[in-house]
């Protein structure tokens, strides 16, 4: 079983400050993490090369810095961790994030094959949840986003079920492999590293791939010039005000649901 | 079942004291293992303050070249004797500061632990974070042979173990090496902010002329509610670093929370105008040990070495630890050496840790200093007192009212019997003189 799983470094959120004139981040002195989602996709395939055999492959697009969060999956039980970084790639929206990562990934399937590509659902920064989606696309692999349990995987029958998370329920779905699922939280619980994998993850450094080496990437496909997306204005949203609440031990049955779809009808949330 | 983890020595506690001890051993050529429980090294630290290069000298001779992230040069420093309405300064600036390398720096530790750390690292140490030792191994005959960490498979083996935990010495009273539940009256809480101010306005405020000068100030007085403490003030390059610090007895016994002490304290009006305008980017707390000479743990067992605050070796009246620690643990880091060339890892042998640091001015200091607790739990008005006096000595010196100046002068001195008998401040006296001479 070989696994990718491509992860973000992202700032911790939970932790950062808006710079109120500019709208954007302040990223100065936030620690920086993994991208929690990516976390458990990291999880998961661990998990499965531990009942397999095989091993997990970890990328991530970024800078320098974000050669630590390999390390850190290195401690979660990664056997392999590449960091494709370079200038060129800055400002990259994430249709040229998707076209790196899309190469990456076939580059390494050209070295041996691959069963699972495993993305975070969204990013904790960015929140788009369109960069597994377009690797998806551009590998043309079978896509199951918001995946929330896999049922089953045969590497050797190449097939998989995987739960997945809609507005209406859950879908039960089966897909062939090489598939690529993006991952809520639930997919797998993150337990604690056993130390002999955090000391080698002490001593390991992640490979480095660069706009050039070993993938010669197409230079209008990368960084600011491949990256089409304009951002119109970036502000903070107003908090959300509490709903009204109508309490039916005031006014008996009847009068509080009449109250409660004449306001709904003057809100013109709902259609009757 | 893994292969046993084995290792020529374990550091628990990647601070001032568990690096030194790793960088003595990786480059004597033993494989180390430095254990810290924090995300990285200085992650569970909170010290904004001075750090003394002596002993960093000593334990790594080149690290100028190796580019510490220090804040600013101490180059000027001193005492505030500060009264509710008022300070008597007592600072120094000498020439003798400007020199580079200086004698002290005020750092901030998480920055700098992580740089110390990395030292060690580059040669040799190994380094492992987010794993919490949590208790010893021991062999039949009861000798520390290794540690239990909290991670699965997570024993790991080792004929000697420093233990440099800090303050929160679990496994240093699990090893029976001290006494269970410290007294609040052995521990200080020292509570710290650090407020972002641009360089140019520090160097304003502060008269300094430029990033290569700051400032290091320790305050008495009003700034602890006259309480037996000491409040400080360090220059960073981008920001202050201010605290109080008092016994958590104190606390508990006038009722007081930290963060209002620290309230109280950024308002005075003395204060104030320094901190106008600051963005307040940290707050914290730490624990610092205040065993005193005479309560410290057995520094040496069968298989162990403990230095730093887990063996309460700070001097609180001179704000020093860092550099008490880090030449405990350079001298842990020795005998360790030395042990592994006799292959003797029996307490016998690793006394010979506690013989050196008699010898040095890290145990000399704290016997010296051995009766300072007592003297501050006998004198407890000593600060206000005499601080609040000469405030107000001052005052009147400083001022003409046509008083001629030989009652002036007898004012004050009456000024000080009116507080203190004559033999109340005699007493005084010589309790501060036992106190300061151990």
């Amino acid at each position: 079983m070989h696994a990718i799983v491509a992860i973000k470094q992202v700032p911790d959120t939970s932790n950062v400050r808006i710079n109120p004139e500019t709208g954007t981040l302040i990223r100065e002195g936030v620690p920086a993490i993994i991208n929690p989602y990516d976390a458990h996709a990291v999880e998961l395939a661990v998990r499965l090369k531990r009942k397999f055999g095989g091993k997990v492959t970890v990328i991530t697009m970024g800078p320098p810095k974000a050669s630590e969060a390999l390390v850190e999956c290195a401690e979660q039980g990664a056997d392999r961790g590449i960091l494709i970084s370079d200038r060129k790639f800055s400002a990259a929206d994430t249709l040229a994030t998707s076209y790196v990562l899309a190469r990456t990934i076939e580059a390494l399937m050209a070295e041996e094959p691959v069963d699972l590509l495993l993305f975070g659902k969204q990013a904790i920064d960015g929140d788009t949840a369109q960069v597994g989606p377009g690797v998806a696309t551009r590998l043309g692999l079978p896509l199951i986003s918001y995946a929330v349990s896999v049922e089953s995987f045969d590497p050797i029958a190449r097939t998989g079920v995987v739960h997945r998370r809609t507005e209406r329920g859950i879908e039960v779905l089966q897909t062939t492999l090489p598939a690529l699922l993006t991952v809520e939280k639930e997919i797998a619980a993150i337990e604690r590293a056993p130390l002999p994998d955090v000391i080698r993850a002490a001593q390991y450094t992640p490979e480095v791939w660069s706009a050039s080496e070993p993938v010669a990437f197409d230079v209008t496909k990368i960084g600011i010039k491949g990256s089409p997306t304009i951002v119109g204005k970036a502000y903070t949203p107003p908090p959300k005000k509490a709903g009204a609440a109508v309490k039916v031990a005031d006014k008996g049955v009847a009068p509080t649901v009449a109250e409660a779809l004449a306001k709904i009808k003057i809100a013109n949330v709902v259609k009757f | 079942m893994p292969e046993k983890l084995m290792y020529d020595a374990i550091v628990v506690g990647a601070g001032p004291a568990g690096i030194s001890a790793a960088i003595v051993l990786a480059r004597g050529g033993l494989k180390v293992m430095l254990i810290e429980r924090g995300r990285f090294a200085g992650a569970k630290n909170f010290f904004g303050g001075v750090l003394y290069t002596h002993a960093l000298a000593d334990v790594l001779p080149d690290y100028w070249d190796r580019k510490p992230p220090f804040e600013r040069p101490v180059t000027e420093q001193g005492y505030w004797l500060m009264s509710p309405d008022g300070v008597v300064r007592i600072m120094h600036k000498s020439q003798h500061y400007q020199k580079e390398p200086a004698d002290a720096y005020t750092a901030l530790r998480s920055g700098f632990d992580s740089w110390f750390a990395q030292q060690a690292v580059s040669l040799g140490a190994l380094l492992i974070t987010k794993t919490t030792v949590v208790d010893a191994i021991r062999d039949e005959k009861g000798r520390v042979i290794g540690v239990r960490t909290d991670r699965p498979d997570g024993d790991i083996y080792a004929p000697i173990v420093i233990v440099s935990e800090g303050v929160n010495n679990l496994l240093t009273q699990k090893m029976g090496l001290m006494k269970a539940d410290l007294p609040p009256r052995l521990i200080a809480l020292s509570v710290k902010e650090y407020i972002g101010l641009p360089s140019k306005e520090i160097e304003t405020r502060f008269n300094l002329s430029g990033a290569k000068e700051g400032l290091a100030i320790d305050i008495f007085g009003d700034a602890t509610l006259g309480l037996p403490g000491t409040a400080f003030l360090y220059t960073d390059k981008q920001g202050i670093s201010i605290g109080v610090g008092l016994l958590l007895e104190e606390f508990v016994q006038h009722r007081l929370k930290p963060y209002e002490v620290l309230a109280r304290f950024k308002n005075h009006p003395v204060i104030k105008p320094y901190l106008a305008g600051g963005e307040t980017l940290e707050y914290g707390a730490h624990l610092i040990p205040e065993f005193g000479y005479d309560r410290m743990p057995d520094l040496a067992a069968d298989g162990v070495l403990v230095a730093g605050d887990a063996a309460g070796m700070v001097d609180a009246l001179h704000r020093e630890g860092t550099n008490l620690a880090m030449t405990a643990g350079r001298l842990a880091g020795e005998t360790a050496l030395a042990a592994h060339k006799q292959n003797d890892f029996s307490a016998g042998f690793l006394r010979a840790y506690r013989r050196d640091l008699e010898s040095t001015f890290v145990l000399k200091d704290l016997k010296q200093y051995r009766r300072m607790t007592d003297f501050l739990d006998s004198t407890p008005h000593f600060m206000s007192t005499y601080v609040n006096y000469a405030n107000e000595a001052a005052l009147r010196y400083f001022s003409a009212h046509g008083l001629p100046k030989r009652d002036m002068e007898d004012n004050i001195v009456k000024m000080l019997f009116q507080r203190r008998s004559f033999f109340g401040v005699a007493r005084d006296m010589l309790k501060l003189f036992q106190g300061m001479r151990g």
